[in-house]
């Protein structure tokens, strides 16, 4: 028995050197980013790379979650929110640096439809009984589940919609259910519809209130002028195409 | 296909049992051969890991071990940094775990016939020499047992891991954190890939340390 603790003790101790051998070596810049960002940053990120000669590490998630890491102390550079709430909430703060808050984004809706299921192409549709189940994201905490939950009020169909919800935990798994055939419809970002492969239409943005999403650099970055490169880059000439394109209402459009 | 987070995940996974066995072997003794004040509390601390939501305990977690929090800016002060470092996804591993071990090799030390025990202390052996030499022989197949329950544990660790490592690629990003990254990124292949591959090790790790505990006794 004591020889096997031993093992396992040696085991523990020597765990660490073997695994530092294959630890790639120290990326320079950390972008959070909210995950409707997931393919117009997998475009942009290793344009920037190339341009600037840096390596990034990408980091998609929820934007709230990434805020609370954020004001804890997590090494990201820089943060790109899909809600201007959580950079305004860091800034007051201190926790990113209140002068390189930029607005980078409007955020928009669009109406999916799963394969071999009936076509939609408005919100209206969804009250019919052929379409049983629609996901959204979870209205609660996730920018886009709140605001297509206004969308289908301002439409008017929210009473007979509501009971076929189900809540994703954010708009990438509720694009999931839709994929998977689990659900017939969903209400999710434009964003991470063009990228699917599944049928979508947009949802009218005056639908809705604007889904205004802001970046920011972070206060304890040791980088700041890079994180504000890569906000620069996103922002500007090289991003804002790509922006667009993947389906992203840009400053000064809106 | 890179093996990043395989690599992190063992690390992490045999560093956190190595330190639940140091700190859960005795703690399960305690509990089952001592009575001391706040016993009873102790008892219930240890299960609560199980009852929480893993995201919410890492939430929690997160808000003690951070920059801002009570024990997080001690930590900081003497200039250490553990949230959002390997060291937090090993801190999260043996707080989902520890209760498993904790459990199985108390039950495994109650098991063990005390009066054996008084033999051993008439004989003039130590308390030490008697724990290593009549109770843990004798209780051995239960805190084996729960090593493994708490190493797999430790290797599938999500929640708490995701608040207090975060999921930073090649620096955090665990096993089932690649694998529900990839999962969310629509790279099927990869997570597929990921998971057989987590499953595989795990299922020769369980079998060769059987194999090992049975030619030993």
């Amino acid at each position: 028995m004591r020889s096997l603790l031993a093992a396992v003790l040696l085991l523990a101790a020597s765990a660490p050197a073997v695994a530092a051998g294959g630890e790639p070596p120290r990326p320079t810049l950390t972008v959070f980013a909210a995950s409707d960002l997931a393919f117009a940053f997998q475009e942009l990120v290793p344009r920037f790379e190339q341009a600037v000669g840096v390596r990034v590490t990408l980091v998609l998630g929820s934007s709230g979650q990434f805020a609370h890491q954020i004001a804890q102390g997590a090494p990201a550079d820089v943060f790109f929110s899909a809600d201007e709430q959580f950079v305004e909430r860091l800034a007051r703060q201190g926790a990113v640096l209140p002068e390189t808050r930029t607005l980078y984004a409007q955020g928009r809706l669009a109406l999916v439809a799963a394969r071999g299921g009936p076509r939609l192409t408005e919100l209206a549709q969804l009250r019919e009984a052929r379409v049983r189940r629609v996901a959204i994201a979870n209205p609660v905490h996730a920018p886009y589940g709140r605001t297509a939950v206004e969308a289908l009020q301002r439409v008017g169909v929210w009473a007979a919609v509501e009971p076929k919800l189900v809540y994703a935990e954010n708009v990438r798994q509720a694009l999931q259910y839709v994929q998977s055939g689990a659900v017939e419809a969903g209400v999710v970002a434009l964003a991470v519809a063009l990228g699917s492969g599944l049928d979508w239409a947009p949802v009218d943005p005056r639908l809705h209130a604007p889904l205004n999403q802001a970046a920011a650099v972070v206060r304890r970055s040791a980088r700041p002028e890079l994180a504000l490169a890569f906000l620069q880059f996103v922002n500007g000439p090289e991003g804002r195409p790509v922006m667009k394109r993947y389906g992203f209402l840009l400053p000064g459009e809106f | 296909m890179d093996l990043f987070p395989l690599w992190l995940s063992l690390r992490v996974a045999v560093t956190a049992t190595a330190l639940t066995l140091l700190a859960g072997v005795p703690l399960a003794w305690a509990l089952a051969r001592r009575r001391f004040p706040g016993r009873d509390l102790v008892e219930v601390l240890v299960v609560l890991p199980l009852v929480l939501p893993p995201t919410v305990l890492g939430y929690y977690l997160l808000q003690l071990l951070g920059r801002q929090g009570p024990v997080g800016g001690l930590l900081a002060a003497a200039g250490l940094e553990l949230v959002f470092t390997w060291w937090a996804a090993v801190v999260a591993a043996v707080v989902g775990s520890v209760a498993l071990l904790v459990k199985a090799a108390q039950a495994g030390f109650e098991a063990v016939d005390p009066r054996l025990e008084q033999a051993a202390r008439t004989l003039g052996r130590s308390e030490w020499s008697v724990f290593w030499s009549v109770t843990l022989p004798l209780a051995w197949r239960a805190v084996l047992a729960g090593t493994v329950l708490a190493f797999c544990r430790a290797m599938g660790e999500f929640g708490i891991t995701l608040m207090l490592a975060g999921s930073i690629p090649g620096r955090t990003q665990t096993l089932p954190l690649a694998i529900y990254d990839r999962v969310q990124a629509d790279r099927m292949a990869e997570a597929n890939a990921l998971a057989l591959l987590a499953v595989g090790i795990v299922a020769v790790l369980v079998l060769g340390l059987r194999r090992l505990a049975r030619l030993r006794y």
